[in-house]
């Protein structure tokens, strides 16, 4: 058994680098880091915690790396207690008439899987069933996944949960500059930048060891934060640290476009870069000249004077130490989310930033492998290497990789909001597998897709906990994680990275490959199926080569000797820190400016109660819990911290409902109602209220979100939802221990 | 087969239509001309002013691209005008001897700027003939006018106190030149604003360099430059204004002649109704400055409310984009598809923001109403309707001033100078109709230093480090067991360790407790 492997945390896209030890290897328990830092705070926690803490099976440091120089956040700091969680599924799980899940042996489970697919596709058609993949796979696992949906199972119908986190700004990287890579920098060129714009990015929550690359800006008063609420990352503004921008909700294309005007108008273009490296400006000046500052203010509510001084920051930072803008989810999940993030880029553009050693523009990444899992064909309209599925060159490049007739390559599927709603549909997915995805949480108008999940006629789900997804499904399939599995991923800058092995699994659990490779013997699929992740990437290689995510120069030997692998990596190159530094991917090699302008949006339905009002909602994450909470939620330190969704709301609209400080709150619409504690702040608007999306069930912040799409990137609306709020019906002084146990019984 | 569209007039608000009908176009649904009077396309108005003063260039003002719009199949007319409408044969005759046919005809003509009656000046509305050293503001070459003299150093009257005459005012007077704004009552904004607000926004021009002349009632112009130009306003108290150029700013009036001339109805503007039709007349619409929506219905409640045309470019746009819809329907559907469309929504009173880099000030609907003024703020108080309120804040002295008028907690009015977050703010609430929190003072909170401060005082008990969740406590606890520096506390109880944020404070822990030692 491996004693100790220096690898990554399991949850975000900054992939933070640490070294897990088993205890055995450890220095004497006299040193302080070593003693599992119990939580303080409330009550509850400390009856949570009063249960005796499982052995621990590994130890978490932090490992100096560029991107988090040791640092780790919470989550990651607590990530082994999830390896040997009691509540951990170790056995195949299949669902009795009764609703009970009981174990089964893997010769059954698989057996079962593979009638099923036969029987569906036989009544159905081969769309009939269905793939839903997951930011938080392995490159090999999404690469695998992508050619068992399409050779092995035959259907076009596979899609994963990064069309609701990256599939905007990703469209529009690929607009502008004919390729998409979150970063097209190394992260540590933020160190001497001497202005930062982070629109809709609250990092000091989601990625904190990111914060240490914002220093320099701060030091030079030049962090510029664009968020509706005063964030843990808006409050770095403070002492003059910068400025922070509060627009209302849904307003952030309408300030870009100001930034834009104002850019043009003060003289403050980069000509000489616009004329040799862009296409498009002059439409683009037309484009936002009716955005002058004072009529973006009446839009946004951002005071002009802050337009311009933004403005002229960004200019300054250009031409000076240099300057970036980066976006995020807040910006991005919208209806117009491709958009919002063109006119980031196009602002970008306007000041010479791209294609430049020391400015830039970037999205930020969120999910642990949300860059290689939008590269390797996992997407519904790609395929292997950043390549469009509809492309005749792409195709033909995959069919000889997997020694296929090009036709047996199904076409474009159903992105994720559409697959969604097909479920249990007539002509839609009957048959679902899910991996790496909790989307009866995650997904938009949650509650319309736990009614699709149960119409299903059969659901498999690759999971390491019952999560509320894998609580519907007819079968669980027990799978590892990721200190027990060796791969890679690619973190946020492009930068691929080894995942190793520190702990062997639990008896039952089986890697993804493996399963996918046996169901491929069962249902004899053409092509290989390797288990074996290194096998695997060596495909991946092929797979990828000539491709806009080129891969092929990679491999694990390079990685494990801790070579810098930044893609595109052709064989015989030594990769790319830097894109765009001399041309842009696009044929002819400029980039492009797509005028952009804000659409009128549908309106809601109206408040039919008169006790509550009309708000708008946000979404977001909390610095203890990562995406749906089915990790965060069961690792007891994060669960005490922040043991349940509250919503959070301005003292002077809680005041005028009688909301008080921990009062049970409802907030409702068409689609659905959560109910909740109400937390009182001043960091929001007081017509704005916000809700994490981490918990279940009645406090489902995703019942309430409308799947509206994003037309070109297929990006669900998650943060500009109307909702009804009001002082909760049932007052009672709900037991809230009680509730936190049920919530972890669950598991 | 494809519906033939004209419109007549190409500015912003034009622009804005052709932008949104070209899916149509393009589609063949739609088959469009385009008429403008200048040489150029659209360009955007708003912005003149600062083309004036040499802050911006011709090329960024452009709204549409006429080449574009031609090879995307749109007809477009430069420098020709419409001489009349033939409604009987549904065509357009140009001055250039040409024609249109139309099945819908949009007048988009805008408006033109008042001419005052001013001795030394052609007093013929439709075509005034300014003498050299007097212009308007209103296109290109207006603005070319104002650049010389701007550049060229020289002394600037700007005739009139609305919000064009100060912005233009201010940015010249920001730009280098010496400035003078004649206006009559005694501050500016003298129709939106109140007079506490006037007051200090009248003393905010002042401090940016305008020299103001209130209550002044001109008469006439001298022509004693040496060209023969422009010398001195005179006012009718004897005495004159000297300068090199007068800019004059009394406000604009809608262009209607072309709708008169085929015996369409028109009052302030050409008379429509709520789908933008000339009244009696289905082929003809009439959107932006030159319109004024009021329905034929005498019991219409809304038109007996309604305001004229607003002279603000943002209720032609939100026109222009409704129209286009409809059009767009009629021409693919059927008048029933059409008019199945939601009519717009009555436009709000306009909202009026001070564009200037040296200031601040927004003002919207009324305001005329004092907080004392009992009669005036319980008129119309019946049947359960609210009273006004009035909250005001006013600082002279620092240029700052705030008025709410809510009538049940929404705003009906407000003035807002010398406070950018505020304003911005108070604006938004006014366009959206949404109700102000009972505690007004919040609102003038919003430009505060203490909107800026990160956090209360430091809880020993509370989070230190928000990425670990490690308490002040629990650090001190460190400190206690042998902790000396930053690193140490950081093994020992992961504070700090991962964004780094916390560093500071750590230090400030370990500070006081050696710091307390001794003295212990």
């Amino acid at each position: 058994m491996t004693k100790s492997a220096d690898t990554h945390c399991p949850y975000c896209a900054l992939q933070c680098a640490m070294t897990l030890t088993s205890p055995a290897e450890l220095t004497p328990a006299s040193e302080p880091g070593s003693v599992p830092v119990p939580a303080e705070s409330a009550a509850r926690a400390a009856a949570l915690l009063e249960a005796p803490l499982p052995e621990v099976l590994l130890e978490v440091s932090g490992r100096d790396f560029p991107t988090n120089r040791g640092g780790l956040c919470r989550k990651g700091w607590t990530s082994a207690t999830l390896l040997n969680h009691p509540g951990r599924v170790t056995e195949p799980l299949l669902k009795g008439a009764d609703g009970v899940h009981r174990p089964i042996g893997w010769n059954q489970a698989l057996a079962l899987v593979t009638t099923a697919v036969k029987d569906t596709q036989a009544r159905y058609g081969k769309d009939a069933v269905g793939v839903f993949g997951g930011g938080g796979l392995t490159n090999e696992k999404a690469y695998m996944l992508g050619k068992f949906a399409r050779l092995a199972l035959g259907t076009s119908r596979i899609d994963y949960n990064g069309r609701f986190c990256m599939s905007s700004a990703a469209a529009a990287g690929m607009r502008a500059f004919g390729l998409d890579r979150g970063l097209p920098f190394p992260l540590a060129d933020l160190d001497t930048a001497s202005t930062i714009l982070m629109l809709g990015s609250n990092v000091a929550e989601t990625m904190p060891p990111f914060v240490q690359h914002l220093q320099g800006a701060r030091d030079a008063g030049g962090l510029i934060v664009v968020d509706p609420r005063r964030s843990a990352t808006a409050k770095f503004t403070a002492d003059g640290g910068g400025l922070h921008l509060q627009p209302l909700p849904g307003t952030d294309l309408t300030l870009l476009l100001g930034l834009s005007h104002v850019i043009i108008h003060e003289g403050l273009a980069d000509e000489d870069f616009i004329a040799a490296r862009t296409t498009g400006y002059e439409a683009l000046v037309r484009s936002v000249n009716s955005f002058w500052p004072e009529r973006v203010q009446s839009l946004t509510g951002v005071p002009a004077e802050l337009i311009r001084d933004t403005a002229r920051r960004l200019a300054d930072g250009a031409a000076k130490g240099g300057s970036y803008i980066l976006t995020g989810r807040g910006v991005e999940q919208h209806v117009d989310g491709t958009d919002t993030a063109t006119a980031a880029i196009n602002l970008s553009l306007l000041l010479g930033l791209p294609g430049s050693r020391r400015s830039g523009y970037g999205t930020l990444t969120g999910q642990g492998n949300g860059q290689g899992g939008r590269e390797h064909g996992q997407k519904a309209d790609q395929l292997p290497g950043y390549r469009k599925i509809t492309d005749p060159a792409a195709r033909a490049h995959m069919a000889g990789v997997w020694g296929v007739p090009e036709g047996t390559i199904p076409g474009p599927g159903l992105p994720a909001v559409q697959l969604l709603k097909s479920l249990g549909q007539p002509d839609g997915v009957r048959c679902l597998f899910v991996h790496a995805s909790n989307i009866a949480v995650a997904s938009p108008d949650a509650n319309a897709v736990i009614a699709g999940l149960r119409s299903l006629d059969f659901l498999v789900v690759c999971d390491f906990f019952m999560s509320e997804t894998a609580a519907e499904a007819d079968l669980v399939l027990p799978v590892l994680q990721w200190a027990e599995e060796e791969g890679t991923l690619t973190n946020l800058e492009g930068r691929v990275l080894r995942r190793r092995r520190a702990l062997q699994p639990p008896a039952g659990a089986r890697s993804e490959l493996w399963i996918m490779a046996r169901l491929a013997e069962a249902l004899e699929a053409p092509s290989t199926y390797s288990e074996d992740p290194e096998t695997v990437f060596e495909e991946l290689r092929l797979a990828s080569a000539g491709g806009h995510a080129d891969y092929s120069g990679i491999d694990y030997a390079m990685l494990d000797r801790g070579e810098a692998a930044y893609w595109p990596y052709p064989v015989g190159s030594t990769g790319t820190p830097r894109l765009f530094l001399d041309t842009f991917a696009h044929a002819g090699g400029k980039a492009v400016m797509t005028p952009v302008t804000p659409r009128r949006r549908r309106t809601p339905e109206a408040n039919p109660d008169p006790a509550a009002k009309t708000m708008t909602l946000i979404t977001g994450r909390l610095l203890e819990h990562y995406q749906s909470g089915a990790q965060t939620r069961r690792v007891s330190e994060l669960l005490a911290s922040q043991p349940e969704a509250k919503l959070q709301i301005h003292p002077a609209a809680a005041t005028s409902m009688g909301i008080a400080e921990g009062s049970f709150v409802s907030v409702a619409n068409e689609r659905g109602q959560v109910v909740c504690r109400a937390e009182l702040s001043t960091a929001i608007r007081p017509d704005t209220v916000f809700l994490p999306f981490h918990f279940p069930e009645l406090e489902s912040a995703n019942r309430l979100t409308e799947a509206a799409t994003d037309p070109i990137s297929g990006m669900p609306e998650f943060k500009f939802n109307k909702v009804w709020v009001r002082l909760a019906a049932d007052q009672a002084p709900n037991q809230p221990q009680t509730s936190v146990l049920q919530t972890s019984e669950a598991s | 087969m494809s519906e033939q569209i004209v419109i007549v007039g190409f500015g912003p608000v034009a622009a804005r239509l052709i932008d949104e009908l070209l899916p149509a176009v393009r589609d063949g649904h739609v088959s469009l001309t385009v008429v403008g009077q200048e040489a150029e396309a659209a360009y955007n108005r708003v912005l003149v002013a600062d083309l004036g003063v040499g802050r911006t260039t011709a090329e960024a003002l452009a709204l549409s691209d006429a080449a574009a719009l031609t090879t995307d199949g749109v007809d477009v007319r430069l420098g020709v005008r419409v001489r009349r409408v033939d409604r009987a044969r549904q065509q357009v005759i140009l001055t250039d001897g040409t024609s249109a046919h139309y099945e819908r005809l949009v007048i988009a003509t805008g408006s033109r700027p008042v001419i005052p009656n001013l001795t030394g000046i052609n007093p013929d509305p439709s075509s005034p003939v300014l003498p050299v050293g007097v212009t308007a503001l209103r296109d290109l070459r207006d603005a070319s006018v104002l650049r010389a003299a701007v550049d060229g150093g020289k002394r600037v009257v700007v005739l009139g106190g609305g919000v064009l005459g100060l912005e233009t005012a201010l940015a010249a007077a920001e730009e280098g030149a010496t400035v003078t704004v004649v206006h009559n009552g005694p501050h500016p904004l003298g129709r939106n604003i109140d007079r506490g607000g006037g007051a200090v926004l009248a003393a905010s021009l002042r401090r940016c360099g305008v020299r103001m002349a209130s209550n002044a009632r001109s008469t006439g112009v001298e022509h004693n430059a040496p060209d023969g130009g422009f010398s001195a306003l005179l006012l009718n108290d004897g005495s004159a204004i000297d300068g090199d150029l007068l800019v004059l700013s009394c406000g604009v009036r809608p262009r209607t002649e072309l709708a008169e001339g085929c015996g369409l109805s028109v009052g302030a503007g050409i008379l429509v109704d709520h789908r933008l039709r000339a009244h009696h007349e289905p082929h003809i619409f009439a959107i932006g400055d030159c319109a004024e929506v009021r329905c034929p219905d005498p019991a219409c409640g809304e038109c007996r409310t309604a305001k004229g045309p607003s002279g603000l470019v943002g209720p032609g746009w939100r026109q222009a984009e409704w129209l286009a819809e409809y059009l767009t329907l009629l021409a693919s559907g059927t008048q029933d598809d059409a008019d199945a469309l939601q009519e717009l929504p009555q436009e709000q009173a306009g909202v009026i923001v001070l564009k200037a880099r040296g200031m601040n000030m927004a003002v919207a609907g009324n305001n005329g109403a004092e907080p004392w003024d009992v009669e005036t703020l319980t008129a119309g108080a019946v049947n359960g309707r609210p009273r006004l309120q009035i909250a005001q804040w006013a600082d002279p002295e620092h240029g700052r001033y705030v008025k709410m008028t809510t009538r049940g907690g929404v705003l009906e009015g407000l003035v807002s100078v010398g406070m950018p977050r505020t304003a911005a703010e108070l604006v938004g609430l006014f366009e959206r109709g949404a109700e102000l929190p009972a505690d007004r003072s919040l609102l003038l909170r919003l430009d505060g230093p203490d909107q800026l401060a990160a956090s209360g005082p430091a809880d020993p008990a509370g989070t230190v480090c928000r990425c670990a969740g490690v308490s002040g406590t629990r650090i001190q606890g460190a400190v206690a067991d042998g902790c000396s520096t930053v690193a140490e506390v950081s093994k020992a109880t992961r504070a700090g360790t991962g964004c780094g944020g916390c560093h500071e404070d750590i230090k400030g822990l370990i500070e006081k407790h050696f710091q307390a030692a001794p003295a212990a």
